[in-house]
């Protein structure tokens, strides 16, 4: 993009992220930085880290030494590394075997019901949601989600597909519960926010079990979903 | 390096090996002092507002991100399940740093903020993105941007 925006006599600064591709690619200026995936500022609500990030690269505007300039920024973002001692402020029943859609539902629900309050506390401290891909609200979550484990392949105003319905509300549902477990005091890492939601909450597991369903179905598009969007690789089931 | 190692598979190999086009050019284009220059911003989440269509996977689309929607009411509609969430969760300038932009045109560092941004899917081929391009610089350079941020997430 940096190349054809240059080309229509736009000059143009990048944050970069993989340096396989910004080393192939050749931006004109860029600014490889050490941040995840998703976050090329390093850390939120951090001003003044995001704005040593964003005027080194601006500040490759000016320079005219080109046609290729790559600076690295130096420094991790402040919250890469695990918070020691961290622990969820949600407490959970500890997890049992769900194997029946009803029994699924059931427990979904009855933690959603102890997540949302607790979620309501993020949305009041940060002023916003992430939640809102799906068409739903979270009222509706657990009948709709466990209903493909039962064979159903419903679909949502927004979304006219069973498999586009399913992957918006797992996204979704992983926003809810990522924001919920931020609501209160100094957030922990993302790493330790992917682990709690994997490891310790039915939400989780229903995702690992949707995405067996999925994997299994005949529909398709349903099965491309649910491989590519439902479940990082690393809580993958064995 | 954005930690290509700490980025689980098959993630890793993708973007990795993701086919980058080879481009035969350097534009190269310069321009102004910064306090002269009025900057957009380019993002790869693939932002919608809130009750927007997400973006198709794959699209080469691009669309208008303007610069009065309600930073409370933007989405990604690029959802990884190897990237990041917890960022952008907490603050959309993460991603979209539009916020700090405004800090730097009120304090003189730069000119001005341009009315409309915009935004395109990040893993999409850039084959497909030729008439997005032309779109994006059309509006541009009618909007007396001479600056564009690419924030690819």
């Amino acid at each position: 993009m940096a190349h054809m925006l240059e080309e229509r006599g736009l000059p143009t600064t990048a944050l970069a992220l993989v340096l396989p591709q910004v080393e192939r690619t050749r931006p004109p200026r860029a600014v490889m930085t050490p941040f995840m995936l998703g976050r090329p500022l390093g850390e939120p609500n951090n001003p003044a880290f995001q704005r040593r990030v964003l005027m080194q690269a601006l500040n490759l505007l000016e320079r005219t030494d080109g046609p290729v300039i790559l600076e690295h920024f130096p420094d991790d973002n402040p919250s890469w590394s695990d918070r020691v001692g961290w622990q969820p402020a949600i407490n959970l029943p500890v997890l049992s075997a769900s194997t029946t859609a009803a029994q699924w539902q059931a427990a979904f629900a009855a933690e959603l019901a102890l997540v949302l309050p607790v979620w309501e506390r993020f949305k009041a401290r940060f002023g916003r949601t992430t939640v809102g891909l799906a068409g739903q609200t979270p009222e509706t979550w657990p009948g709709f989600a466990t209903s493909y484990l039962d064979g159903a392949l419903p679909t949502v105003k927004l979304h006219d597909t069973p498999a586009l319905a399913l992957r918006f509300l797992a996204d979704d549902i992983k926003a809810l519960y990522g924001e919920a477990v931020q609501a209160d005091g100094e957030p922990p890492s993302a790493r330790q926010i992917d682990h709690w939601f994997w490891r310790q909450t039915v939400a989780g597991q229903l995702l690992i079990a949707l995405r067996g369903m999925a994997m299994k179905s005949e529909n398709n598009a349903l099965k491309t979903v649910g491989g590519r969007f439902f479940v990082p690789t690393p809580y993958l089931p064995a | 390096m954005a930690r290509l190692d700490d980025i689980p598979e098959p993630t890793r190999t993708a973007v990795r090996d993701v086919p980058c086009p080879n481009f035969e050019t350097t534009p190269f284009v310069a321009g102004p002092p910064l306090a002269q220059r009025r900057i957009a911003i380019v993002s790869s989440a693939a932002l919608i507002h809130r009750g927007d269509a997400p973006f198709p996977f794959g699209s080469g689309e691009t669309r208008a991100v303007p610069g009065d929607w309600d930073v409370r009411d933007i989405l990604t509609s690029h959802v990884s399940i190897n990237f990041d969430r917890a960022g952008f969760q907490r603050d959309v300038n993460v991603a979209y740093p539009v916020e700090r932009l405004r800090e730097l045109a009120k304090e003189g560092v730069i000119a001005s903020v341009a009315n409309t941004h915009f935004t395109v899917m990040g893993s999409s081929d850039p084959k497909d993105m030729v008439e997005s391009a032309d779109t994006i610089a059309a509006a541009f350079h009618a909007d007396g941007v001479n600056g564009v941020l690419l924030a690819p997430v």
